[in-house]
């Protein structure tokens, strides 16, 4: 009997609970999987057929190949190969395209969209993946005072490709700064080559904002083609090395 | 005796019957859990192919096809599944350059995604192009509430949150957006304005709990995982500042994690977080089992298993 009694009580515990007001759906138990989606997998084959024609065009537009890459080239903070290509890349034709002196480049270690160039062929597919981006390449006169602010921005991200300056970051500043081989001089202007992105103040670079542009709608895609084939017609392939362009120091 | 005792047995059946009208039906769900299995992606930057077999690290990774090969693989087997995006469908491959979000959009619909929201890049050909393919190509919303797009061309064009119902469970998901000053080009978001993430997920996530009833919240966010500086807005802040979200994908910084992220909200409840690199490499699938509970004592812990599969 008392056993019965407290099999009722059960009962009535649950009844209570099921019709208590603020019963609700909680997940205690959560299980995560992650699936690397790799070409061995089976593929739909809607998907492909669907992707075929863009496929045929895309190919037929982007297979050529546009050059050759001597080393592997990788995209890393504070200095890599893959940012001095692009950035000896686009202080070379800004000073081609403008015609004027250009002290240096420098571009956002963001905008580097490709993180790995190994050696070999380069197609006009790769160039695009690596600069997806319909960004101008520009020219800016900065005063030294605001280009050093400027560095510094890019020190506290770790570093920036450039080309035409050495750096040293220390405490996320840009120290012993040399622009041309000579330290920078706060009183200077200095023509910068830089996309109009970061010019406009993208990446935070809100210093840069209100300078003046001077912009020819050159696209800097259209700068990589063209140093590649300046390469070329100078008898040489894409090569690029580590020279301590930007450096940690403790 | 016998007799006797299943006597008491019914009367103690009927009588939690009569107190609880048709919800002892519903104790079964105290054993029998829901189940529903949330599949997601981030960053997919118009890898409509696998990267290229050209020797490097990411060859022969992504891609739609296997995706949906897979997607549709757990469609069979789970019964309440929903596909989710976090943003940067576009950008980074020919594709966009030459058909500007056309093959991303038709692939996502084909994909059968259920929502997505809108990260930095999906401005990059601008809000009319992004509105056409959206308008003309998606059956998913672009979930975002604190992008005030008002006389832009994206305006109606997506919305704060949808409620998706899978078998008992009422899903809440909403979309936050990333500051687009000093990010964005201003020339491409124009006149649009940048709502304060935290308090806008705040309201629309209460209102998605409390007012709508939801089971679970979900937050899109295309703010970034997490930053060394410690106040500008990320998932982490995002999860620490609010009250009733119980999942955030995120996107943006490309964060590849082992497992998902636990945060505790401000009522001390678990915020998981998670997020799947870039470019459709990884398909995120985190599996929740729901349980009926009696309501506000119970402070939400989860217990999680962790598997990495390398082939679907």
């Amino acid at each position: 009997m008392k056993k019965n009694f407290r099999l009722l009580l059960v009962f009535f515990t649950l009844a209570v609970a099921v019709t208590s007001c603020n019963t609700t759906y909680k997940s205690q138990q959560l299980a995560y999987h992650s699936y690397t989606i790799n070409d061995s997998l089976k593929k739909d084959t809607a998907l492909i057929s669907f992707l075929a024609p863009y496929k045929a065009n895309v190919n037929m537009l982007m297979s050529e190949v546009v050059g050759h890459v001597e080393i592997d080239m990788e995209k890393k903070i504070p200095e890599s190969e893959l940012g001095n290509f692009l950035t000896d890349a686009y202080l070379h034709m800004a000073k081609e395209k403008y015609k004027t002196h250009v002290d240096a480049a420098i571009m956002n270690y963001g905008g580097i969209r490709l993180h790995q160039l190994l050696a070999g062929d380069i197609t006009r597919g790769s160039v695009f993946e690596i600069m997806p981006f319909d960004n101008l390449l520009i020219l800016q006169k900065i005063k030294g005072t605001v280009l050093q602010q400027f560095l510094d921005h890019t020190a506290s991200l770790g570093g920036w490709p450039v080309a035409g300056i050495s750096m040293q970051i220390k405490n996320k500043k840009a120290v012993h700064v040399l622009i041309g081989g000579n330290p920078l001089d706060p009183e200077k202007i200095y023509t910068i080559a830089n996309s109009d992105y970061v010019a406009n103040g993208g990446d935070n670079s809100f210093m840069l904002k209100d300078i003046p542009q001077l912009s020819n709608g050159y696209l800097m895609r259209d700068a990589i083609f063209d140093y590649i084939k300046y390469l070329k017609g100078i008898g040489k392939n894409i090569d690029t090395k580590i020279e301590n362009r930007v450096t940690n120091v403790e | 005796m016998l007799n006797r005792k299943r006597f008491i047995q019914q009367a103690a059946m009927s009588a939690g019957a009569m107190l609880a009208g048709p919800s002892i039906m519903e104790a079964a769900s105290y054993f029998n859990p829901l189940k529903i299995t949330i599949l997601h992606t981030n960053d997919t930057h118009s890898r409509l192919e696998p990267f290229p077999m050209d020797g490097s690290r990411n060859q022969g990774l992504g891609g739609i096809a296997a995706r949906g090969q897979l997607i549709n693989k757990i469609r069979n087997e789970e019964e309440s599944v929903l596909l989710l995006d976090a943003g940067d469908i576009f950008q980074g491959t020919p594709y966009f350059n030459i058909y500007k979000g056309e093959p991303e959009i038709k692939a996502m619909t084909s994909l059968g995604y259920d929502a997505t929201t809108i990260g930095n890049h999906d401005f990059d050909a601008g809000m009319e192009s992004l509105a056409t393919q959206l308008t003309r190509h998606a059956n998913f919303p672009m979930l975002v509430c604190n992008y005030d797009f008002t006389g832009t061309a994206m305006e109606n064009k997506t919305q704060p949150y949808k409620i998706f119902k899978k078998q008992k469970l009422k899903i809440g998901v909403f979309g936050i957006g990333i500051e687009p000053k000093g990010l964005i080009p201003e020339n491409l978001f124009g006149v649009m304005k940048y709502l304060d993430p935290v308090q806008s997920a705040n309201e629309v996530a209460d209102q998605l709990k409390r007012k709508e009833g939801c089971d679970m919240v979900i937050c899109l966010s295309h703010l970034g995982n997490k930053y060394k500086d410690k106040n500008q807005v990320s998932d982490e802040v995002l999860s620490k500042e609010t009250e009733n979200i119980d999942l955030i994908i995120g996107g943006h910084t490309h964060t590849f994690l082992d497992e998902p992220l636990v945060y505790k909200n401000k009522k001390n409840n678990d915020v998981i977080v998670n997020q799947v690199g870039f470019a459709g490499i990884i398909l995120g699938r985190l599996d929740f089992e729901f349980s009926k509970f009696s309501g506000k004592k119970l402070t939400k812990n989860h217990n999680i298993s962790v598997s990495q599969k390398t082939v679907g």
